[in-house]
């Protein structure tokens, strides 16, 4: 197993760049190799001895034997962990944008927020924000219309806009509130939601489920109310109680299950 | 300066050279016999020595390119690579950034490019671009299959205006040929229909696509333009479409061709797309024997391909209606635009996969066309970049049509769908291209069709556009080797430009000003005047933009190459 762990010296008000220090680059790397390793910041590049102190332990014979932990402010460091394959990162942090994205297997731990797009396009591997993420978690590129694909993204606190747009497989669960448009676009994979929705999950959505366990105040018309169903198994997954079906988006022919929880949602009968 | 590229095995099908070795020299940007003892020695000993190549038919600047990047931001995250001290950072895959157009052209050793649609109110915004886009020249074609004016004459059969006009718009656009799209079928767009065939009337005009493409044809070769007519014909990408294109080809028969260099009166683009048999998708089938057939027989014609490569792109084209039946059979994002009075545009973006029976007989129909079609000099490489995928798929597509065993490699190992083998020929054919047909198919045929004698060759007093490619044809067996074939022509050994070395070993050391070339029509000066006197009125009623705003002034043409060509003659 190899430790890295990287002290942070000093911040920087243009963001670094983290998608080349990630588990599949630096699994063999010695320290010597972190001293003279040059970090993308904004359209150049400066020694990152400058900004962390990297401390190595250990060896690893892949990227799946490598932990990193980084320690410090980082909030203007990006794509920490992004296409990332195996191994396994902690932030002890909040961190910048694109956190996770494209990560295809290993995990990430944020200890603190995510900014926007974190988790990003991941098409496997566990994501875990302890606080709260900005818009986009799990969401498309702008333009593109393949989200996240796989992997699960756990949210301890609050989800901001277009969580989870155009998911197309994999698990989201925000045990906060959730900003408008979750899961919009979407057509495979699960959107769990134990806090309050202000209005308008599963726009357009062809297919996937969307669970809602707190108040949803307003939602789209496309949506045609199905059943009741007491003690529901979504997505593989049970839950207690009595939960209001809905199948939509009709104005795109679609699938997709809006199940909200029937004690919190008594406006919506 | 003065070069010798020493020792090299040279194709130069125009010249009747077959990989011979000898030299090329060229001294201030032309190919010349001989040089002086001060001129800089280049061994090419071992490697293959072309023009450089001419491209007959891309899309690469234009207001659809801008509104493909535009709206397609996730292309522009493929294909990033850094600023170098020459170069510019480069974005985008099917649809690149300017810079990136013209470095990647360079890479593979082509100097020529001609954007095959340009909608002739939009005409300054594409010359704006093409300034953008360095080391390539480049022609623009504009579009005239839906003009209103062109709708009119050609139900008049009225030839003398519609040659003053087509004389007229190529100064007022800067263009270089009379592209076609679609003839009546994007002016019926905008009433929300199309037209099928080559005989059914253009809604409001009461003129046939028959009409259409004949008139243009006559009009073209009275004025004896460089380029003939360049057809898209109706019915683009739907089943059963190659009966229209064999009509379209039939239409041109009697019209007598005017050029000294060109054969043909006619250019199909992107045949592909419109050699398409059976009557829906599930009995989809290739058509490709009966329109290689009639190019065969009749050498009036000629093509270029569209040949599929089996990416992720985007579609463009000025075939409105045929974009919206794709948005409505993918369902992935549609952008529509109308061209007041001119012409449409559509765009969608599109995933050509080989698991997909349709995309794989399509990519077989391409190839069958390479194959069937017998004389190279009629057949041309293109990808219709970037709908059939972007043009740096060029080499791998020359790595096919070299290697019957790559072919069948492909069909057995389940890389194209099985469908292949019912519903095309291709796994029959074995023809494999030698180098001097990849040579003919992608500079010398394409430089005579456009009427270039300086370019598409090596012979004295051509550009000094050459392409050097690190292959010794003597060892090589491309039908192994494919994938060194693909590799070779990817990244040239070197590519020089009018003189100027550009790319050595796969990378651009050096970079130049694109060039515009453009026809300038003269002797009809008067007929134009009265011609635009009859058109004014008509003009001002409906264009939104005044008259003063509508030509590309000099200065969006900073570096032009002006064929001046005397009408009629």
């Amino acid at each position: 197993m190899k430790n890295i762990t990287f002290n942070q010296k000093k911040t920087s008000t243009i963001a670094l760049e983290f998608d080349e220090l990630i588990p599949d680059e630096v699994y063999t790397w010695e320290k010597s190799d972190f001293d003279k390793y040059m970090v993308p910041i904004g359209n150049s590049r400066f020694p990152l001895s400058d900004y962390f102190d990297v401390e190595v332990e250990g060896s690893a014979e892949s990227p799946a034997e490598v932990i990193m932990t980084l320690n410090g402010d980082l909030g203007r460091v990006k794509y920490i962990g992004s296409k990332m394959t195996d191994g396994h990162i902690v932030a002890n942090s909040s961190v910048d944008l694109h956190c996770g994205a494209e990560m295809s297997g290993g995990s990430i731990t944020i200890n603190g927020n995510a900014e926007s797009y974190v988790g990003r396009e991941m098409t496997g591997g566990e994501l875990e924000i302890t606080g709260n993420v900005k818009e986009f978690c799990g969401a498309s590129y702008i333009g593109d219309w393949r989200g996240m694909t796989g992997g699960i993204i756990t949210v301890h606190g609050n989800a901001g806009k277009q969580l989870g747009e155009c998911l197309t497989g994999g698990q989201i669960h925000v045990k906060g509130n959730c900003d408008i448009l979750a899961g919009i676009h979407m057509s495979k994979g699960f959107i769990q939601i134990d806090g309050n929705v202000p209005r308008s999950p599963g726009g357009q959505m062809l297919n996937g489920d969307i669970l809602i366990n707190g108040t949803l105040a307003m939602f789209l018309e496309g949506f045609d109310q199905e059943e009741i169903v007491s003690n529901p198994t979504v997505s593989g997954k049970q839950f207690n109680g009595k939960y209001i079906k809905f199948t939509g988006d009709i104005i795109r022919n679609g699938k997709g299950s809006l199940w909200l929880n029937a004690e919190k949602n008594r406006h919506l009968l | 300066m003065e070069y010798i590229l020493k020792n090299g095995t040279v194709y130069d099908p125009t010249n009747n050279i077959d990989g011979e070795k000898k030299d090329v020299m060229f001294k201030d940007g032309k190919i010349v016999d001989n040089v002086s003892s001060n001129a800089k020695e280049l061994d090419v000993t071992d490697k293959i020595v072309m023009a450089a190549g001419v491209d007959p038919h891309s899309h690469i600047a234009g207001p659809k390119l801008v509104v493909g990047r535009l709206y397609r931001p996730e292309d522009s995250r493929k294909g990033i690579v850094p600023k170098t001290d020459v170069t510019r950072a480069e974005t985008g895959f099917s649809i690149p950034s300017c810079p990136a157009t013209g470095y990647r052209y360079s890479r593979m050793g082509y100097g020529t490019v001609i954007e095959a649609a340009m909608p002739p109110l939009e005409a300054k915004h594409t010359h704006e671009e093409i300034v953008a886009i360095p080391n390539i020249d480049i022609a623009a074609l504009p579009l005239f299959g839906n003009n209103w004016f062109v709708l009119e004459y050609a139900k008049e059969n009225n030839i003398d205006d519609l040659a003053a006009l087509i004389s007229k718009w190529l100064r007022l656009t800067r263009g270089y040929g009379v592209k076609i799209v679609n003839p009546g079928g994007s002016e019926a767009w905008g009433w929300g229909m199309n037209v099928h065939g080559v005989d059914d009337p253009v809604p409001y005009w009461d003129v046939t696509s028959r009409e259409v493409i004949h008139a243009l044809a006559e009009a073209n070769e009275k004025l004896g333009l460089p380029h003939s007519i360049h057809l898209h014909p109706n019915d683009l990408g739907h089943p059963g479409n190659y009966e229209t294109t064999v009509e379209s080809m039939d239409i041109v028969k009697d019209v007598a061709k005017n050029s000294p260099v060109r054969n043909q009166t006619v250019h199909m683009t992107h045949i592909q797309y419109h050699s398409y048999a059976g009557t829906n998708w599930r009995d989809f089938e290739s058509g490709a024997e009966d329109v290689a057939k009639f190019i065969n027989n009749n050498d009036y014609v000629t093509c270029d391909v569209g040949q599929i490569t089996l990416d992720e792109t985007t579609t463009m084209t000025a075939d409105a209606p045929m974009e919206f039946d794709l948005h409505q059979l993918n369902g992935l994002k549609w952008a529509n635009k109308d061209i007041e009075l001119e012409t449409a545009a559509g765009i969608v973006p599109f995933i050509y996969s080989g698991r997909n029976s349709v995309h794989s007989v399509q990519w077989a129909i391409g190839l069958e066309m390479f194959m069937m079609v017998e004389n190279p000099w009629q057949i041309m490489l293109t990808t219709d970049s970037p709908n059939a995928g972007p043009f740096i798929r060029y080499p791998r597509v020359i790595s096919w049509l070299m290697s019957n065993k790559r072919r069948l490699e492909m069909i057995e190992n389940g890389e194209v769908h099985k469908a292949v083998g019912r519903k095309s020929v291709i796994a029959t054919l074995d023809r494999e291209y030698d180098f001097n047909e990849i040579a003919t198919i992608s500079r010398a045929a394409p430089a005579k069709a456009y009427g270039f004698e300086d370019k598409g060759h090596l012979g004295v007093g051509a550009r000094a556009d050459i392409a050097v490619y690190d292959i010794n044809p003597n060892t090589i067996d491309p039908s192994n080797d494919y994938e060194a074939i693909e590799r070779a022509f990817g990244n040239a050994a070197l590519t020089v430009k009018d003189g100027q070395i550009l790319v050595k070993d796969g990378q651009v050391v050096s970079t130049k000003e694109s060039q515009t070339i453009w026809t300038n029509v003269k002797g009809l000066e008067e007929k134009e005047a009265v011609l635009m006197e009859k058109i004014m009125p008509v003009f001002d009623k409906y264009y939104t933009v005044k008259y003063e705003n509508y030509p590309v002034f000099d200065n969006y043409v900073p570096n032009p190459i002006e064929v001046n060509v005397q009408a009629g003659k």
